[in-house]
């Protein structure tokens, strides 16, 4: 899909401005703090119905007014829509299709996918691993509602079964059945999860050979608490998941009773990545580790790509920044003509060699936009 | 500042007490009872007390009646060979308007919540285990109707375990769709338990 244009009326620093964009690439060229991360969140806004940057829709409305309106057209290969989104200060939010008010966010959203890539991704490896699931539970659950149906299921039992824990009488048949709740549940979780972590691997990784120029390879693996060979794990069937954690839970649960707290499920599971075999966490360096997060969303591209057959929109915040040239060359080189991408950066003369294709340029400066061609 | 007199704050507090009862609606109630006649109030507290003084709990069922064994369990032309367990005295009464079932019940008097801290020595199981081995050995089957939440489910399955030695029939109640529903209007997760529970015709 392509985002033909956006009109912003008291939205952050924009008083009114109206942009078109290209279909392939759009640049936003200015100095920190003259709004061009404030324009991509507004497409993201659109697209969500939330901001990536704060949970306070009032944020949003420019300084000193008390309403704010974002539109845009968004073209998909059969129709075009026309979205509307009005924020009010003490009112909230409200949202309109082709001038057709929607009163339930989740009916409006999907009518403009995006992908966002910011600096604040770097958390999802530098992160605690409840990033890493959360980024697999949001990833899973866009396309699978029954997933997040299990997974609501599973923490619910997950907490009854640590009360169960910290009381004095432990009647174990009673552990019995939270032990077999949380097993029916939780392989219903470690299908799904180890299913959409194959596909994610494999392109994740060679996006990231792409980018790096083959100087490493990234190997990410799904560290699973139930301590499954490998090749045991990405095979496994639905039965085979429930009898392991049913195990698995039984076998733990002296040490369980002692700590009080379930040590074993997918609630303790973690994605490790490898550079070259090696711990990128640990030792993969600060633009390393960035590449990796990028290579994550620009997966996460394809995997909407073989779900909607659709490409979504690809918001770029400040990627350039903390990536070596080659880096930034390879990365804008490997951007194709299939994908809209918007990129925010500080200074543009030095890359303008490395474009496929001329980008649609803005200048932004307080608040101002000016096309430059 | 002038507030309301004191015997009117009481009993607004009183109501207070009640589920979905906050200050506003409280005063709208207690001032609606200043209005009513000494004979209807009378009436009303009455109401109030005979629910504690005259209930109590079915010996055979655990229900909650005015007369122990309960109706239920008194009348002959039940069918002593189905028993259904339930979580509470409501869903008797939700189960008896279908008029489709005429088996007994067995009340559980809740469902197992340690977050709550309601373990299985809180409800009525002890009692159903009772029954079964001694006075209602002409049962056949129980059907377990806890909700289909966690807590629900969690009591249907340790009771499954503790029946076991019975050597009963054990069934659980369906789920899925809405009788008179569309399929357009159920969500995701209703529609694909309905269709995990499919069977043939």
């Amino acid at each position: 899909m392509i985002v033909k244009w956006v009109d912003l009326e008291n939205y952050r620093n924009y008083r009114h401005v109206f942009f078109e964009l290209s279909p392939t690439l759009n640049v936003f060229v200015g100095e920190n703090g003259q709004g061009k991360t404030n324009a991509l969140e507004s497409i993201f806004y659109l697209g969500i119905g939330k901001s990536h940057r704060t949970v306070r829709d009032y944020e949003l409305i420019q300084f000193g007014e008390t309403r704010s309106t974002l539109k845009t057209l968004v073209e998909h290969e059969i129709r075009n829509y026309q979205l509307e989104i009005q924020i009010e200060e003490n009112v909230g939010k409200k949202a309109w299709i082709n001038h057709a008010p929607y009163k339930k966010m989740s009916d409006y959203i999907g009518h403009l996918q995006v992908v966002l890539f910011s600096p604040e991704d770097l958390q999802l490896l530098k992160g605690s691993p409840a990033l890493r699931r959360r980024f697999l539970d949001i990833e899973i659950g866009q396309s699978q509602p029954t997933y997040l149906y299990h997974l609501a299921l599973y923490n619910k039992t997950l907490q009854q079964r640590n009360r169960f824990l910290k009381s004095h009488n432990i009647d174990e048949s009673l552990l019995d059945v939270l032990d077999e709740q949380l097993s029916i549940h939780g392989s219903y979780i470690l299908l799904k999860r180890i299913d959409f972590f194959k596909d994610l691997n494999h392109i994740a990784s060679s996006l990231y050979e792409k980018i790096a120029y083959q100087k490493e390879k990234l190997n990410i693996k799904y560290d699973s608490s139930l301590r499954i060979d490998d090749a045991y794990l990405y095979s496994f069937t639905i039965h085979e998941f429930q009898e392991a954690l049913y195990t698995g839970l039984q076998k733990q649960r002296k040490q369980d009773i002692h700590q009080c707290i379930t040590t074993i499920g997918p609630h303790r599971d973690d994605l490790l990545f490898y550079l070259n075999e090696k711990d990128a966490k640990k030792y993969g360096s600060q633009g390393q580790q960035r590449t990796i997060a990028l290579s994550l969303r620009l997966a996460e591209i394809e995997l909407l790509y073989k779900l909607s057959r659709e490409y979504p929109v690809l918001l770029l915040d400040d990627v350039l920044s903390e990536l070596d040239d080659d880096r930034q060359k390879n990365l804008l080189l490997s951007m194709t003509e299939k994908v809209q991408t918007i990129l925010t950066t500080t200074s543009w003369s030095s890359l303008a060699d490395y474009f496929r294709m001329a980008p649609k340029l803005y200048k932004v400066d307080s608040g101002i936009l000016t096309s430059e061609g | 500042m002038w507030g309301y007199p004191e015997p009117i704050e009481r009993l607004m507090e009183q109501f207070m007490r009640l589920p979905g009862i906050g200050p506003k609606t409280a005063a709208r109630l207690a001032f609606h009872c200043m209005s009513m006649s000494k004979e209807t109030v009378a009436e009303f507290s009455k109401a109030l007390l005979d629910i504690k003084e005259r209930l109590v709990e079915c010996q055979i069922c655990c229900n909650i009646t005015e007369f122990s064994p309960c109706p239920v369990c008194r009348d002959e032309r039940r069918d002593r060979s189905v028993l259904c367990v339930v979580q509470d005295a409501k869903d008797v009464v939700a189960m008896e308007r279908t008029h489709e079932f005429h088996g007994l019940y067995h009340v559980l008097q809740g469902a197992i919540s340690p977050m709550d801290g309601i373990g299985p020595n809180d409800l009525r199981i002890r009692e159903l285990l009772t029954r079964l081995a001694g006075t209602d050995d002409s049962v056949e089957e129980v059907i377990l109707a806890t909700n289909p939440t966690v807590e629900g489910e969690a009591t249907a399955m340790y009771l499954s375990k503790l029946l076991r030695p019975f050597e009963l029939k054990v069934t659980r109640i369906a789920r899925g769709l809405p009788v008179g529903g569309d399929l357009e209007y159920a969500d995701e997760v209703t529609l694909a338990k309905a269709l995990e529970g499919r069977r043939s015709l």
